[in-house]
């Protein structure tokens, strides 16, 4: 449905985004995982037609969108990771006036906004300024507005972003009953692992303007399967412990997690007990030890160097 | 696009602080700097000499208070002294029986006028005495007014044409056409500034993103903005014009075309400084500059006929303002009509045009 092909993205000369190839399948639900300046923003403006790529293409039902943007905008809706939303207005406001551009009015206009106000649960503050809304609430009719024409494709960017746990549990449930109900393709992109974890089907993971993964969370996951996580948590930080285990034969990487210590090692290996020597020879107190099978922040970590949220 | 600009006008009912400074600037200080500046008669206390009786001062005053442009009023000579000297007043004129004084701050254009008009009083009154005494008559004064009062020849002097140094000065329009013009330009810009205001927040991509097109996007803010650059500057001149009665003259509509003419240049001015500049906080930061030197340099804040300097004189060919401010006097001093000012018009036209063209294009490449 959804094709991008070797897309390229050089911001004088910063390449932003190199050789990005991935494709979406109709009623499909797509993360698009990657840190900060990953380059994912840039690639889902290039899909929306916001941006012309440097080279390669965007391509819908195998027509053009490089070419003739119109192909995908009709049936797209985007969700921008800012609030664009005209906060000096009230929700209604900016539903009619969004509706109004896609061509609604009178009582489709009418019916529609009422739809999309029950699936973001913010019927009864609509009359209400934007700008009296929390974060939470201006993210949900920053979707509504994306919802309005009934798109076939939605594009999330970051739609989580600075809100409180109660608000986004309510919008990762929106965009899994939008995939998985209304069958609408998904394209999500997030640097939070657990959110794309539970909503997408399939993962890209995105470095430094390229994809360098991509399959199931299984598939994914499976990259480390011969590997295995020990999370040794301490009563507080210990950085010489780090250097002691970084030297350890069999450790594979080490990096600090909150207050504790954690180790990639190949799976099976005898290292709890040199573990616990190192902690005694360096006076560390360990509160915990937990052996883990791999996750996806584990793979990006092994894939990239860096956490997800560096 | 109607969708775009009835937004525009929903939003400025919600914040409409901005907009409804800038026309209650333009009211304030038209009717501060209108009222009591250049044009108005100046005030000038005039003691007398003790020689002179209660009766001949009066006589004196209504002599003096012919003149147009001053205006004399009677006060004691210790007081005028400390006036002058504190610089409270430029000027005060000592009156003796046969001679005047005038006690002066500093030299100035206007000080040369008042001793001209005193001069001129002073030797109408000694011609008609020396007369007066020849006569011998009592009734010659009245004779003499009579005949002044329908004279046999009267020789009027007007000039028309459009030329800058050709146009008459009358303060309370030169006020009300420049600030209203002035302000007006901000009025325009900053209502324009929504567009890069939109692009920071991400609400113009999804406009387009919709299926509304460039042209019909670009027409509802410039639409909206022209309008409301239109109903500032109007809505200015009629309360002036009904409330305030200044004489705007009698062809309101041919000011109404030039004003039309003036805010779509200010527009496409507007256009081409969004294209120029990268944030909004620059646009902020441009506007100002820009538009205070135009309103200088176009002759909004003072005559244009006031400039001497070369440099300035041609920079002012390519301000809208110069051309509009021309226009909007011949139209209400000279009471021209349209085709009078067709070519000031149309050079403000023009500039409107090229500045529009290369403002979207340079908008759009910035996109």
């Amino acid at each position: 449905m959804l094709e991008t092909v070797d897309l390229k993205k050089v911001f004088k000369n910063n390449v932003a985004v190199n050789d990005a190839n991935l494709y979406l399948d109709q009623g499909e639900s797509v993360g698009l995982l990657g840190p900060n300046g990953a380059g994912k923003s840039t690639t889902i403006s290039m899909i929306s037609s916001l941006l012309v790529p440097t080279s390669g293409d965007v391509k819908w039902h195998g027509k053009s969108v490089v070419k003739d943007p119109k192909t995908i905008r009709d049936v797209l809706g985007v969700v921008p990771q800012d609030i664009a939303l005209y906060e000096e207005l009230s929700a209604l406001e900016n539903l009619k006036f969004f509706g109004k551009i896609y061509g609604l009015k009178g009582k489709e206009l009418d019916t529609k906004i009422n739809e999309v106000l029950e699936i973001v649960g913010l019927e009864e503050r609509q009359k209400e300024l934007v700008k009296t809304y929390s974060g939470g609430m201006k993210r949900r009719i920053n979707i509504a507005v994306a919802l309005l024409h009934e798109p076939e494709f939605i594009i999330m960017d970051e739609p989580t972003v600075g809100i409180d746990p109660q608000s986004r549990n309510y919008i990762l449930e929106m965009v899994r009953q939008l995939n998985e109900e209304k069958g609408m393709t998904v394209l999500y992109t997030s640097h939070y692992m657990e959110e794309v974890e539970r909503l997408c089907d399939r993962i890209y993971i995105m470095d430094h303007g390229k994809i360098i993964a991509t399959g199931t969370k299984d598939e994914l996951t499976s990259i480390l399967s011969s590997e295995e996580t020990i999370l040794v948590e301490l009563d507080r930080s210990y950085p010489n412990l780090i250097q002691a285990l970084e030297s350890l034969d069999d450790v594979l990487q080490v990096t600090e997690h909150d207050k504790g210590i954690k180790l990639i090692v190949p799976k099976g290996c005898r290292l709890l007990g040199k573990v616990f020597q190192q902690a005694e020879k360096e006076e560390a107190q360990i509160v915990s030890i937990n052996v883990q099978v791999p996750t996806l922040e584990d793979v990006f970590l092994h894939l990239t160097g860096r956490k997800l949220r560096d | 696009m109607k969708a775009l600009f009835l937004l525009q006008w929903q939003r400025l009912k919600r914040e409409p602080l901005l907009i409804g400074s800038m026309i209650l600037m333009s009211i304030i200080f038209v009717l501060s700097m209108g009222s009591s500046s250049v044009g108005d008669a100046v005030s000038v206390p005039t003691s007398f000499d003790e020689s002179i009786n209660e009766e001949e001062r009066e006589s004196w005053l209504d002599r003096l208070n012919q003149a147009e442009g001053f205006s004399f009023f009677q006060t004691d000579e210790k007081k005028a002294r400390e006036d002058v000297a504190l610089g409270t007043v430029p000027f005060s004129l000592k009156v003796m029986e046969n001679d005047y004084q005038l006690l002066i701050l500093n030299e100035s254009a206007e000080l040369q006028m008042l001793d001209q008009v005193v001069r001129q009083t002073f030797i109408n009154e000694a011609r008609l005495t020396a007369v007066e005494e020849q006569v011998n008559q009592e009734s010659f004064r009245e004779e003499v007014d009579q005949y002044m009062s329908e004279p046999p020849l009267v020789v009027k002097n007007e000039t028309i044409g459009t030329e800058s140094d050709n146009v008459g000065y009358n303060n309370e329009l030169q006020v009300l056409f420049g600030m209203t013009l002035f302000f007006s330009m901000y009025t325009i810009i900053f209502s324009l500034s929504k567009i890069a205001e939109e692009k920071r927040s991400g609400t113009m991509n999804r406009i387009i993103l919709s299926p509304v097109r460039k042209w019909q996007v670009y027409l509802g803010y410039m639409g909206y903005s022209f309008v409301i650059g239109f109903v500032h500057i109007v809505s200015v001149f009629l309360l002036f014009k009904y409330v305030f009665d200044f004489d705007v003259g009698d062809h309101f509509g041919s000011l109404i075309v030039v004003v039309g003419c003036f805010v779509f240049s200010v527009v496409a001015l507007g256009m081409l400084m969004l294209g120029s500049v990268k944030t909004l906080e620059q646009l902020n930061a441009v506007v100002p500059i820009v538009t205070v030197s135009m309103a200088m340099i176009g002759g909004a804040y003072w005559p244009i006929e006031a400039v001497s300097n070369n440099i300035l004189l041609a920079i002012s060919k390519v301000v809208p303002v110069t051309y509009t401010m021309e226009a909007l006097k011949s139209i209400a001093i000279y009471n021209q009509n349209l085709s009078g000012v067709l070519e000031p018009i149309s050079i403000v036209l023009l500039i409107g045009v090229l500045c529009m063209g290369i403002g979207v294009n340079l908008f759009e490449r910035k996109a």
